[in-house]
């Protein structure tokens, strides 16, 4: 594994135009180009903020102003979901390449994960002036914001790993079994609510749902994330832990699924 | 360093997965429903597509592989490439392979040819700043200067493999494994590759060369290795192993031309007909003509050069005196008689006509061992059989053959007429035959027309295209007609005499 860990390395150069190309390919044509990038999950933003801030209003302190709440959980959110289903789809779409050319296979689904995490670092800025707003108490009462950010950099390598993982073993498995493509995609819905993205975890009452909910390995990533964000809070040690348990764990499964796999893809993609 | 072979194959095989149920439904369900994940993710059976393969390839060589269809070529390439893991044996390969087995292979439509090519770079192993460095040449060599800024999605298929072309080249691989590449493009750029992949060999390269056009094997290659299901058939010098091939083609070609020959003679006609226009290139004036000899033959009195279309063929133009009475005595465009056109069926191009006196019951070719055959090798002994039934005992008839090119271009006709014999009594069911103790006749397909007429050529029944045969010839002399021939030399000139 690791010597397959250095080979990606030496073909960084590889991942590196993969991922320019997958971004250019993507706004080619497009009159807004690199701005969807931004768009997107404005729109997301204004939708839910719509849904749950004039709709089904009443939520709690913990969760207000409410738009930068989401924004803060749905920027990480679609990372993740975009990267696996990107990454889950990255051999079968590039099977064409896999026959054809030799290269380390696992470059495409960490290039789709790549390419989504671009993404989400070009949304950053409408983030950064939310928080500004927020912090100067435009949006309702004013966010704390300061050293906590930093905290940003370290999640971002985890939750990477942890998507990465993930969509190496979604990939290997989609060359086989081409109905994970479907399962992912009703799994991400599923997997939307039981994270908390439009809720905070605190916020439930029910102290067995809460329990429960800890138990799905994504939570960590957005508590930490809105504690980073949105709470001006430092996360907890033991959470770190967790966080670098799971994104490990993600991605050895993954990897190793991967590689045992690995022999067969250039002949059933 | 010459010394180290650039590719040494032992006992390569590769196998591949047939997978059972999980693969035709291909459902994750299933296979967690019906057998655990291992299981529907182990193979259920396998196909051999190489069995026991080795080889070597000198450093410098160019190596050449032949085979049909689904002997295992592809499979070998991928091997050689790197791209497939063998099943047992090893595959040892020395230095950077680049492979031309899809040209432009991970090109995005939507982005420029200058981003694609970088890209296509990277991906065959070089480094950005070197692909940086080359590319101007790059751009030169595929001539596309002016279009590379465009989205690859605007390019024709021909620029789409120029382009691929120049970057597999540039990359500057130890090995180059070409395969089928130069059937696309147009005619400069095959010479361009072909001046390319010459360079390459100059160089030093080692080639692995596969093609279907064994003249450009023979041509470049060193050494061929001959497939045939996955197994070594032959390997060694091109012209031996290549002839080895053609053979097998023929032999094949003999036994599938022989299975229609065996079926029902009726429906022969038809077919032969069909097989025949199907298997001619697409020449309008010689179709033309064609049908106008036929026509020439349904209506008494045509002129007889009517009948003899061949307008390239240099005695055609001043047809001497025997070989237009051979061709009057082998084809009814001399006069005929009027019943004729009641006996032909008048939308279709009639393949067999006369009054049926005397009916062709079977034809058939013969080796020299009198086994039936349809394929031959030039010069090899072959005897044409008529087998024919008169109505009624008669006295009046003459035997004919002729052999055609499907371009129809008489190669050779003849009757018992012309070769002096004369008929005494056909009193019921006989066999005629014709032996030709040497078939020199060139590589190609042969069309045999067998006739049973009268001495004033009043055919009682003219078979056109009765048999299909195919020659297979030795060397690479041009024509239908290939004779023994001898050189001699006078002067102040000296040849060696190749070894081979």
């Amino acid at each position: 594994m690791l010597n397959n860990l250095a080979g990606l390395w030496r073909h960084r150069a590889l991942g590196f135009v993969l991922v320019s190309r997958e971004l250019k390919a993507r706004y080619r044509g497009s009159v807004l180009g690199f701005f969807w990038s931004l768009l997107n999950p404005l729109l997301m933003l204004a939708v839910y903020t719509i849904v749950f801030a004039f709709i089904f209003p009443g939520r709690s302190p913990s969760t207000s102003p409410y738009a930068l709440f989401l924004f803060t959980g749905l920027l990480p959110w679609n990372w993740l979901a975009g990267g696996l289903t990107d990454a889950a789809s990255s051999l079968t779409t590039h099977g064409a390449l896999l026959r054809k050319i030799l290269f380390p296979a696992e470059v495409l689904p960490l290039v789709a994960v790549a390419a989504q995490a671009v993404h989400f670092v070009l949304a950053l800025p409408v983030l950064a002036a939310g928080l500004a707003l927020g912090a100067a108490g435009a949006l309702g009462p004013p966010v704390p914001l300061g050293w906590p950010l930093v905290q940003a950099v370290p999640l971002f390598l985890l939750e990477g790993v942890f998507v990465a993982g993930l969509g190496l073993f979604l990939a290997a498995l989609t060359v086989h079994f081409r109905d994970v493509k479907d399962i992912l995609a009703t799994g991400l819905t599923l997997w939307f609510f039981a994270t908390p993205i439009l809720y905070a975890l605190p916020d439930i009452r029910a102290a067995r749902l809460r329990a429960a909910l800890l138990w799905n390995p994504a939570t960590p990533f957005f508590e930490a994330w809105r504690d980073a964000f949105f709470r001006g809070a430092w996360v907890a040690p033991e959470r770190w832990g967790v966080l670098v348990l799971v994104s490990l764990a993600a991605f050895l499964l993954g990897y190793a699924l991967f590689d045992r796999l690995r022999d067969s893809f250039p002949e059933a993609v | 360093m010459s010394a180290a072979p650039a590719v040494v194959a032992a006992g390569l095989s590769k196998s591949y997965r047939k997978w059972g149920r999980t693969r035709a439904f291909g459902t994750l369900k299933s296979a967690l429903l019906g057998r655990g994940l291992s299981a529907a993710l182990s193979p259920s059976e396998s196909v051999a597509a190489l069995s026991n393969v080795s080889f070597t390839v000198a450093r410098g060589e160019t190596f050449g592989v032949v085979g049909p269809n689904g002997c295992g070529k592809s499979t070998l390439l991928k091997l050689v490439a790197g791209l497939f893991k063998p099943t047992a044996g090893t595959l040892a390969v020395t230095g950077k392979v680049s492979a031309l087995i899809e040209l432009g292979a991970g090109f995005h439509p939507e982005i420029s040819g200058r981003e694609n090519v970088v890209i296509n770079g990277v991906m065959l192993g070089l480094s950005r700043r070197e692909i940086e460095r080359k590319l101007p040449e790059i751009v030169a060599y595929s001539g596309l200067e002016d279009f590379i800024e465009e989205p690859v999605k605007t390019y024709s298929s021909g620029m789409y493999v120029r382009l691929g072309f120049a970057v597999a080249v540039h990359v500057d691989p130890d090995v180059l494994v070409v395969d089928e590449v130069l059937a696309v493009g147009d005619e400069s750029f095959a010479h361009r590759c072909l001046d390319t992949i010459a360079d390459f060999s100059r160089r030093g390269k080692t080639i692995f060369f596969v093609s279907h056009s064994l003249s450009l094997v023979e041509e470049l290659c060193d050494r061929v290795l001959y497939l045939e299901h996955g197994r070594v058939e032959a390997l060694g010098d091109p012209r031996e192993t290549l002839a080895r091939y053609r053979m097998d083609v023929a032999d094949e070609e003999g036994a599938r031309l022989a299975r229609a020959q065996g079926e029902n003679q009726a429906a022969l006609r038809a077919a032969g007909g069909d097989a025949l226009r199907a298997g001619q290139p697409a020449e309008h004036r010689d179709s033309a003509l064609f049908s106008e000899g036929e026509k020439g033959g349904e209506t008494a009195g045509a002129a007889p050069a009517a009948g003899a279309p061949q307008p390239h063929s240099p005695f055609e133009e001043k047809p001497p005196e025997r070989l237009e009475s051979v061709r009057q005595a082998t084809t009814p465009s001399g006069p005929a008689p009027p019943e004729q056109k009641e006996s032909l069926p008048p939308a279709e191009e009639p393949r067999r006509w006369g009054s049926r006196a005397v009916e062709i019951t079977g034809c058939r070719m013969l080796d020299a061992a009198g086994a039936e055959r349809y394929a031959f090798r030039s010069g090899e002994s072959v005897t044409i059989e008529i087998a024919v039934a008169p109505r009624a005992p008669i006295t009046d008839f003459v035997f004919g053959v002729g052999v055609f090119t499907p371009e129809d271009v008489c190669v050779h006709g003849t009757n018992t007429e012309i070769d002096g014999f004369l008929p005494e009594r056909l009193g019921g069911p006989a066999v005629a035959r014709v032996t030709l103790p040497s078939l020199d006749l060139g590589t190609g397909t042969y069309l045999v027309d067998v006739a049973v007429h009268s001495r004033r050529e009043a055919p009682y029944d003219y078979w056109r295209g009765a048999c299909r045969f195919q020659v297979d010839a030795p060397d690479r002399s041009a024509g239908v007609y290939r004779p023994a021939r001898r050189w001699s030399f006078d002067g102040p000139l000296s040849l060696a005499k190749r070894s081979r």
